[in-house]
Parts: structure tokens; C-alpha cells; sequence
């Protein structure tokens, strides 16, 4: 059982096979992991699940990763307490401002760097433990 | 219809709890050889939970449940199960022993995930895209829906109402310089202050409501209760400039006084009466426009008279300066002092609205000599320790044929660092570039403002060969938790260091954006947090009085 002070997160790709890696590599250290296949649901569990984190791939068919990130921080009642991570295979400075302005908190690149999301949702998870 | 079952192999009393919580569930249990089997013959059957350490019969029992569309959730005893469940894409696992809620909890994630029935799903987001239209999330006041259908009785039994429309003149600057995170802030504070007033004036005795139009403009609905006489306009008046004092007071003590210097109200009142033979719908929005346009007009009215404020602003050199020093990030001592042109006169003193004027009445240029005038004049009088001067020019300035006057005022250009905008296009490059050289070449020293506020990366800035950059303000606000705006910062470090240019952050606000800014490497900051602007230099360099500014620390995270 994961201990209760490691917050949900929710692990957004269009990819199964990735969401599933991440999710395993996750669950691994105790983080309790939901996973969304598609924009539309992780909207979806966004709702019932609350989830603390959400890591978002930005490049999904139907509603993309920019706009979930975007109605993900408008939703009324936990668009404040989310951290948004957005997952690009872009590194480029118009990515970056365009995820700032979308609302989200951090973002990792594509090929994902296992131990690097790790501490990148670490460093997320502390900064909710700062704010809360 | 008959309740959903769970079917278990496993007859902890967790799981009865389990399906208990899951509004009375039934429980069907079956040994693990059994299990895979009752999986096609049940009817109602919603999700499997198997505790089997048995790797085919799992396996069995994913493969049946996938071909009807079930989740399975596994509870595993091991760390060994737990990597077999995950292997076989189980759809949750938890590990044992589990409680009753943990295994609800798990049997709703596995079902709302099974959900995406796309109809269901679409319906849902739907609702909540509803519902965000009908409450404004950040003010969270009622929009014009929700207004019209709660005041529909109430309007025909009272057959009149009164329209107020506020309109917020410079909201939208407040985005384009500080970024939409401060606009929110700004915003919310906004929406509470006008309800705190107006809860407290003439208006408070009767049937009130408040709405939410266009992102920065309020419109307020007044029904007069029965038996009390409609408010006058002349109430109306009297109340404007005090809840405009009212809403700017709250917004210096929260967001300081520059973000309360761009503050303006209009208001405009358009008076409804009910008619039945016209839709109560078509009233109201009738009513807004006409109120809407009154408030326009009073706004016209305000600029052409500031436009007369600014033509004698001109003659009279009506203009102060005030100095913003900026520090050595490491040591906080006095690097040089940023100088921003004031009006004299109250309705001109905030610069971003002097300049407003300036740009509608076209008078740029005039107002620009008359600025950079002044500031040269207060570097000699005033930072009598060498100090630098940051001088704020504007790219259209340099076409300005009179723009070398600067040069014959200035003593020692090495102390002047131009200051230029990267929000403002600049048109003519080769031109362009060719003036600054003659700058530099005479002495002075260039610094890019507001660098990364657009799309445009870093190879714009290198165009300019900057001494300096200057990071905009929204990269600064709210930075120690956000770590792209980390990231972009660090990015423009490196490139600065490479290309031999010094980062400022402008901005500061708070101790720990202060702190952010100083480990990434910035070189030189400027901020409230530090100093205010003030016409006086800081008396003695490394003397450098902590302000602490209003708590502004939960902006982003909005408590």
C-alpha cells in the first residue's frame, strides 16, 4: 500500500506502452498512479480521481496536451492544487513559453529519462507540500 | 435492476467491506479454479478481484474478463505478484492486506477508467464546461445566465431594473506585463473589493447582483427592492469615485502601487424598465449595451481631458523622475538606478499611462525628449557616486531627428545603459543596428527589456548585442515554484554568460523569488522586494533596507 502523504498522480499518454512504463516506474516509489489514454479521459478521472500531479503528453490525437494542461488549471475546484508536468519531445524555448502560458508547472523531454521524471515529480510533490 | 456483483477468490472480510462501500455490491466468491469460469456466466458482474498467486490462472482470468470488457484488480502478496499483475496489464493492483476502502477506492479508478463509453464521457466534460460558464472561476460570480434566470421574478414584479457596467481600462496591460498568473490575482482581488462596496453603499438595501462579462469588465444588476425608490443618478455619480478609490486601495495593499497606478473605472448606468411583450433576455442585453456605451463615453470624456493634461505636462516639463535601484545580486550593492518618467499632475503620474496618452494624442517623440531630458538632468544632480543610469528609450525614438539632443546633455555616456523594449517590432534592422553602433561607439551601453516575454528565443536578443538583459516580469513572478520559468531563466544565464552579457531580474517581489533568481545565476535583480523606486538615491551603497512588500506569496498557489 502506498503511504498516504505521496500524492496521486495521473499519467496522461496516448501511448500504452508508455503510460504503463512510467506508471510501473512510479508505482515502484510508492506513488499512487492512475492512467489516461486520451485527453478526453484524463478530463474524465481528472474529476474523480483529484489527482495531485498529472504528467501530460503534450502530442495526443483529438484534444491535445496544451489544451487539457489548459482546462485541467480553469477547473473550478482543483484547478489551483494540480501540478501540471508536460511531457514534449520538444526542448525549444516557444515550447516552453507556450507551456507557461498554458498554465503548467514543469515539463520533462521525450526519450523519457526514467530517474529524471522521477526527481522531476519529486521536486513537484515537494512544492505542493510548500504551498498546501 | 439487479445490484452489481464482485466477483473475488478471496474471502477477506476487506473485501465484503469493500463492496459495502460501493453501495451494497453483491459478492460472489469462488475458489481461484472456479473463478475464470464464473467470469462468462455471471450476469451483473462489474469487476474481478483475485488475490491468486497462481501466474496461469491469472492469466486466465485477464484473458475472460479483457473478452467481456471487465477490469480485473489484483491483490498481491508479494513483490513477486505485484510484477506479474503489472506484466499482464492488470487494471489496478493493491498490496495485501488492503483495507476496504483502499479496495473501493482502486474498483472506482478501474471502472471510471473502463468508462470512456464515449458518450457518457463526452456528456461529462460537457457539464463541466457548463458549469464553468456559469460561475466565473476566479471571481466566482454568477455570469449572465445564471443572473437572468435567478432575477426573472423579481424583475417583473419590481418592472424595472438598473443597469451598471464597469469597465476596466487597463487590465489587459497588467496581463501583458506581468504575465496572466498576476492578472488573476488582481482580478479576484478586484471582484471582492467591488462586492465588498457595494454591499456597504446605497445599493445594499436591495436586491443586488453581480456578473461577469467579458474577461476584465463587471456588470452589475440592481433590482430595488418593493417599496424603495430606484437609485438616482446622482447617487451614482457620488458612489463612482469612491468605489474606484475603494477597489484601487485594496489593490496597492495587495499587488503594491505600480499594478494600483494602472487601475482605472468607468461606469456607465443604463435604467430598464420591463416590458412583456419583449423578451426579459433581449432587455437585459439591451440594457448592458446602452450602459456599456455610457461608460465609454466617460471614458472619451477622461482622455481628451488627459490629453490636455499632457500637452501641459509638455510646456511646463511637468515630469519627475523616480530612481529604481539595481543590485549586484550576490552582494545587494547599488549597481546603477533604472529611471522612470512620472507625470506631475495625478492623472498622468503613472508612466505606462502617460505614455498612453502620448502614443492616442501623438506625441510621442515630444514626450520621450522631455523624459530622457529629465532623467539625464537627475543623474547629475543626484547619483553623484557614478552610478549608472538605465534609460528607458523606445525604438521609435531613434527615428527621432532630434534624438541627438540626448548626446549633447549627456557628460560620460559610459555611465547611460540604453534601455530598449523587445515587445515593440522593430522594422527597419540594418537601420536600426546601424544607430546603436554609433551609440556604442560613442560610449553607451545597451540593455534588452522585457527579454523572453514572446516566442521568439534567444536569437532576437543576440541581433542586439546586448551589455544587458532584462527578463521580463512574468518570468520573475512566482518563479521559485515554477520550474519551467526556472528552466528559461538558466537558459538565458548560460546564453548571457556566453555572449558576455549581465541578466537582471526585474520584479523581485519576494524573499524566495529573490533567492531563486540569485542561485540560477542572475547577476543583477530590481524589485520591490529590494527597493522601491524613489527620488532619492539609496544613501549609502551596501546600506540596502529590506521592504517587504504585502504578502503576495500565494498568487500562484491561490491557497
Amino acid at each position: 500500500m502506498a503511504p498516504a502523504s505521496l500524492p496521486t498522480v495521473l499519467v496522461v499518454d496516448d501511448n500504452h506502452d508508455n503510460a504503463d512504463i512510467i506508471r510501473q516506474y512510479l508505482e515502484a516509489r510508492g506513488y499512487p498512479v492512475s492512467v489516461a489514454h486520451s485527453g478526453e479521459e484524463a478530463l474524465s478521472l481528472f474529476e474523480t480521481l483529484r489527482p495531485s500531479i498529472v504528467l501530460l503528453d503534450v502530442m495526443m490525437p483529438g484534444r491535445d496536451g496544451w489544451e487539457v494542461c489548459r482546462l485541467m488549471k480553469q477547473h473550478p475546484a482543483h484547478g489551483r492544487g494540480v501540478r501540471v508536468i508536460m511531457v514534449t519531445a520538444l526542448d525549444q524555448w516557444d515550447d516552453k513559453r507556450q507551456a507557461l502560458e498554458t498554465g503548467a508547472d514543469d515539463y520533462v523531454t521525450k526519450p523519457i529519462d526514467l530517474p529524471k521524471l522521477v526527481r522531476t515529480v519529486e521536486r513537484n510533490a515537494a512544492a505542493l507540500q510548500g504551498a498546501a | 435492476m439487479n445490484s452489481p456483483v464482485l466477483l473475488t477468490d478471496s474471502d477477506d472480510a476487506s473485501i465484503r467491506d469493500a463492496a459495502a462501500m460501493l453501495d451494497s455490491w453483491t459478492v460472489e466468491l469462488r475458489d481461484d479454479r472456479a473463478l475464470a469460469a464464473a467470469i462468462e456466466e455471471l450476469t451483473d458482474l462489474r469487476v474481478i478481484v483475485t488475490t491468486t498467486e497462481n501466474p496461469n490462472a491469472l492469466r486466465d482470468i485477464v484473458d475472460r474478463a479483457r473478452a467481456r470488457s471487465l477490469p480485473v484488480i489484483v491483490g498481491c502478496g508479494s513483490d513477486m505478484a505485484r510484477r506479474r499483475a503489472i506484466e499482464l496489464r492488470v487494471d489496478e493492483w493493491f498490496l495485501l492486506p488492503a483495507s476496504g476502502e483502499e479496495i473501493a477506492g482502486r474498483v472506482r479508478s478501474a471502472l471510471a477508467r473502463m468508462a470512456p463509453a464515449a458518450a457518457a464521457l463526452a456528456d461529462r466534460i460537457e457539464r463541466v464546461e457548463y458549469e464553468q460558464m456559469l460561475y466565473d472561476y476566479l471571481t466566482g460570480l454568477p455570469t449572465l445566465p445564471v443572473m437572468i434566470e435567478r432575477s426573472r421574478a423579481l424583475i417583473k414584479e419590481r418592472g424595472e431594473l438598473i443597469v451598471l457596467y464597469f469597465n476596466f481600462v487597463r487590465y489587459s496591460k497588467i496581463e501583458e506585463i506581468y504575465g496572466w498568473e498576476k492578472l488573476d490575482a488582481v482580478l479576484e482581488t478586484t471582484a471582492q473589493a467591488v462586492r465588498e462596496f457595494l454591499d456597504a453603499s446605497v445599493l445594499r438595501s436591495s436586491h443586488v447582483m453581480v456578473s461577469f462579462t467579458n474577461d476584465d469588465d463587471f456588470v452589475f444588476f440592481h433590482v430595488p427592492a418593493p417599496g424603495v425608490a430606484a437609485v438616482t443618478d446622482a447617487e451614482i455619480t457620488e458612489l463612482v469615485p469612491k468605489l474606484q478609490d475603494h477597489v484601487a486601495g485594496r489593490i496597492e495593499t495587495t499587488h503594491g502601487e505600480e499594478i494600483a497606478s494602472l487601475f482605472e473605472i468607468y461606469v456607465g448606468r443604463a435604467h430598464v424598465y420591463y416590458s412583456p411583450k419583449i423578451r426579459l433576455q433581449r432587455l437585459i442585453y439591451r440594457g448592458i449595451r446602452e450602459a456599456a456605451n455610457a461608460a465609454k463615453s466617460v471614458e472619451e470624456r477622461e482622455r481628451a481631458r488627459r490629453v490636455d493634461d499632457l500637452r501641459r505636462s509638455l510646456r511646463e516639463r511637468a515630469v519627475y523622475i523616480d530612481l529604481h535601484p539595481i543590485l549586484v545580486a550576490d552582494t545587494r550593492q547599488v549597481y546603477g538606478y533604472e529611471a522612470l518618467a512620472r507625470g506631475t499632475l495625478r492623472t498622468l503620474r503613472s508612466p505606462e499611462i502617460m505614455f498612453d496618452v502620448a502614443a492616442e494624442a501623438d506625441l510621442l517623440w515630444e514626450l520621450g525628449r522631455l523624459c530622457r531630458s529629465k532623467a539625464i538632468e537627475s543623474m547629475h544632480a543626484r547619483l553623484t557616486r557614478g552610478e549608472l543610469l538605465f534609460l528607458n528609450v523606445d525604438p521609435h525614438d531613434f527615428a527621432d531627428p532630434e534624438f541627438s539632443q540626448l548626446d549633447r546633455e549627456v557628460a560620460s555616456p559610459e555611465r547611460v545603459v540604453i534601455e530598449i523594449t523587445e515587445r515593440t517590432a522593430i522594422k527597419d534592422y540594418p537601420k536600426f543596428r546601424e544607430r546603436l553602433k554609433a551609440l556604442r561607439e560613442r560610449g553607451y551601453r545597451f540593455a534588452v527589456d522585457d527579454a523572453g516575454s514572446g516566442y521568439a528565443g534567444l536569437g532576437s536578443i543576440a541581433n542586439l548585442e546586448p551589455d544587458f538583459i532584462k527578463l521580463d516580469i512574468s518570468l520573475i513572478n512566482c518563479i521559485d515554484t515554477n520550474f519551467i520559468k526556472q528552466n528559461l531563466v538558466e537558459t538565458m544565464v548560460r546564453f548571457a554568460n556566453d555572449q558576455g552579457a549581465q541578466v537582471i531580474a526585474e520584479g523581485v517581489e519576494r524573499a524566495e523569488e529573490y533567492e531563486t533568481v540569485k542561485a540560477l545565476g542572475v547577476h543583477l535583480v530590481q524589485g520591490f522586494f529590494l527597493h522601491r523606486p524613489s527620488e532619492h538615491a539609496v544613501q549609502r551603497t551596501g546600506e540596502t533596507p529590506v521592504v517587504r512588500p504585502p504578502d503576495v506569496a500565494r498568487v500562484a498557489s491561490g491557497g
